[in-house]
């Protein structure tokens, strides 16, 4: 039993998703029983977005494949930033062989972004 | 007992799996791609897990870490592959890829 | 800490972001092949003079310059290289990103460099990443459909491959607290027996399914023949020779230092090994025999050489240490890596001029070029293992390994074998000196070919002849930190 205690957060935090659905599906339908407010539909009701731009064509339409050359460059450099935290916090103790390793590291991915850049794939072409 | 390593090597376990499932019976490239990286996901768990209840030094967190950075490397070549089969083949769906028998 | 223990593979990443500039500055883009020739010999100079330093770890532990590693820092360079001087003609398929070619070759050989000297979990699997994503995407590299399928093929499996064993790799991790390769040794050591360790089998098996997959071993062997078939010819050569040596070497390291002991242990990992090399030969050879293709056929039988190499494997785990099963891995490969560059290269030189990988066209082939067809021939006949060649001794001597271990029955399965591929490569000669040509126009090769070739038939007949110089080499080599 004891095993199980520690899920009881869970089926609680369950528990809670579950009603709050619940109510949020049932109190229109129970308003409406009691005649608290009236069904008045029009058109405008019924677009797509009730704000904002209607939609051009369908939705599912297929991306340039340029943007994901874009994304592809932005997710390699923005992973490659994530050793930057680590380092950034242990600056202090590291001393000049972190700040060098990290010298050497961002004048790679620099050398990398150098070759993007004189290879045309930063533009749109 | 409270939630602890046990809990979360089961967690990974059943995501490696889903992954590993989904890899080898996805039909489409990218969805592949995306079960590779639940994969690698479920073992950053794990090793979180471990450097967190396991009483460890701080290795496992860096071992995720480099995992993060091994897996979009890899997501990104794969991509790149994708759409360079995708410009002369027109199609993503590795069931079509027969040109030479698996 | 010393610098100099990293010379090969930095002088490697400084040559490969050399060549990737000069591409983007200069026209003639024949001084990249030298280049990147020129990179890879000072690489292998840089190894050779530590030769002397041995038994020294750099980066806290992380990389172990041992004579093991130097072995293999002095292998695969020499391997890159002969790849690099076969694709010289070859390169003249690639309309663009010459340069990247180059450069990827060279960052996949720092990959394999570093899988061989590595002593950490963390430093296996970047190492093992740099490798082959690099080899997906020279796998991928021609504009043709089969090449792109190839490299996709290559690089789904190849990355569920290596979750599989990264996986594994963060079970030990988790087990054994370190990710040291000695300190996982000594936290194994006082383990019970197996029903006590489920978790620690599993993480070794799922260690096992990873690098099998890199050697190409039965049950993970399906993208061998498509991904060979596919990829352009001098990385099926560079594939099949220095990836596969690049995995033995890190499961020869992972299993020695850290799995050997407790006795078990290394008897279980034996025979897990012994099984997995009598099926992978077994299927390689069956399957070789009705291929058309000399790409895909070369593609089977490289899975059978994995097959006869796992032999050393299984010997080593018996004998619970290096020792003969070592020695006979490491010879193996380094006759099997020439002999089989011996043959890819004169492949790349016949399918660069014909445009078919077809052996129906290779007959005849010793009129219309005798030094491809006579390298071609040496190559085959080192493969089947016959006396005078390379190929002999390394059978031998890594049969015998497995003979004084008790692996009778196994190795009699691999003379059977052998007799069976000795059929599809003799076919090949047969083919090419007694059948008559389709066509009497010659098949012309450029001097860097041909270059490539004699040094590789002259290797493969040094160590068929002189197989003494070798063996000392790598008794010396097989000593492990």
């Amino acid at each position: 039993m004891d095993y199980w205690a520690g899920y009881g957060s869970i089926a609680l935090f369950l528990l809670v998703a579950l009603i709050f659905g619940l109510i949020t599906i049932i109190l229109p339908k129970v308003l409406k029983l009691l005649g608290l407010v009236v069904r008045k539909p029009n058109a405008v009701k019924y677009t797509t977005y009730e704000c904002g731009m209607e939609t051009i064509g369908p939705s599912w339409v297929q991306f340039n494949f340029r943007y994901y050359i874009f994304a592809l460059l932005f997710l390699v450099f923005d992973v490659l930033v994530v050793f930057l935290y680590p380092w950034a916090v242990s600056l202090r103790g590291g001393g000049w062989a972190a700040f060098t390793a990290m010298a050497v590291f961002i004048a790679v991915l620099l050398t990398g972004f150098l070759y993007a850049w004189k290879k045309g794939a930063l533009e749109w072409r | 007992m409270s939630v602890g390593l046990e809990q979360y090597l089961l967690l990974s376990a059943v995501l490696f799996t889903i992954g590993l499932v989904g890899a080898l019976s996805k039909r489409n490239a990218i969805i592949v791609l995306m079960c590779i990286e639940i994969m690698l996901n479920a073992v950053n768990l794990t090793l979180v897990a471990f450097y967190r209840y396991g009483g460890l030094d701080i290795t496992g967190m860096v071992f995720a870490l480099f995992v993060m950075l091994v897996a979009a490397a890899e997501v990104a070549l794969g991509l790149a592959i994708v759409f360079s089969l995708y410009r002369s083949r027109e199609t993503v769906d590795l069931a079509e890829m027969d040109m030479m028998k698996w | 800490m010393n610098w100099w223990l990293l010379s090969p593979e930095i002088t490697l990443v400084a040559f490969a972001v050399i060549i990737i500039f000069l591409d983007l500055a200069i026209q003639r883009k024949g001084i990249l092949a030298a280049t990147s020739v020129i990179g890879l010999l000072v690489a292998m100079v840089f190894a050779v003079g530590l030769w002397d330093k041995t038994g020294v770890t750099a980066l806290n532990g992380m990389l172990v310059i041992d004579r093991f590693s130097l072995f293999f820092q002095m292998f695969f360079p020499g391997v890159a290289a002969l790849v690099v001087l076969g694709s010289t003609d070859y390169a003249s398929r690639f309309s663009r990103f010459k340069g990247e070619y180059y450069a990827l070759i060279l960052l996949a050989t720092t990959g394999m460099m570093f899988l061989a000297s590595t002593g950490e979990l963390i430093s296996i699997y970047v190492s093992l990443e740099l490798m082959s994503l690099s080899l997906y995407a020279l796998t991928g590299f021609l504009r043709d459909p089969k090449s792109g399928e190839a490299g996709l093929k290559y690089l789904l499996l190849g990355a569920v491959a290596s979750a599989v064993l990264l996986y594994g790799l963060a079970l030990t991790f988790g087990i054994t607290g370190t990710t040291h390769l000695a300190g996982i040794a000594a936290a194994v050591k006082g383990m019970g027996n197996a029903g006590e360790n489920p978790a620690l089998l599993m993480a070794i098996a799922f260690i096992i399914a990873g690098f099998g997959f890199k050697i190409a071993s039965v049950p993970f062997q399906m993208w061998v023949p498509d991904v060979y078939e596919g990829a352009p010819t001098p990385i099926t050569a560079f594939l099949s020779v220095a990836s596969k040596a690049a995995g033995f070497a890190v499961l020869v390291r992972v299993f020695t230092v850290a799995f050997l002991s407790p006795g078990w242990l290394s008897q279980d990992w034996a025979m897990l090994f012994a099984v997995l090399s009598a099926v992978t030969m077994t299927l390689g050879n069956i399957v070789a025999l009705m291929q058309t293709n000399i790409k895909r056929l070369l593609g089977y039988s490289s899975i059978a050489h994995a097959g006869y190499i796992m032999l050393g494997l299984a010997a080593i785990g018996s004998a619970g240490g290096g020792g003969l099963g070592q020695n006979g891995i490491l010879f193996y490969l380094a006759a099997y890596g020439i002999t089989n560059l011996g043959a890819f290269i004169a492949i790349i030189a016949v399918s660069h001029r014909l445009d078919s990988d077809l052996i129906s066209d290779y007959a005849g082939m010793s009129q219309r070029s005798p030094l491809l067809a006579a390298a071609l021939a040496l190559g085959l006949i080192s493969l089947t293992g016959l006396p005078v060649s390379a190929g002999f001794w390394a059978k031998i001597y890594i049969f015998n390994s497995a003979v004084q271990e008790g692996f009778l029955w196994l190795v009699v399965i691999a003379l059977l074998n052998s007799v069976i591929a000795a059929y599809y490569y003799l076919r090949i000669v047969k083919a090419m000196y007694v059948e008559e040509p389709t066509s009497k126009e010659s098949v012309a090769s450029s001097t860097p070919v041909k270059v490539a070739l004699v040094v590789c038939s002259i290797g493969v007949l040094y160590v068929g002849l002189l197989p003494g110089a070798v063996l000392r080499l790598i008794e010396a080599a097989s000593i492990l930190l």
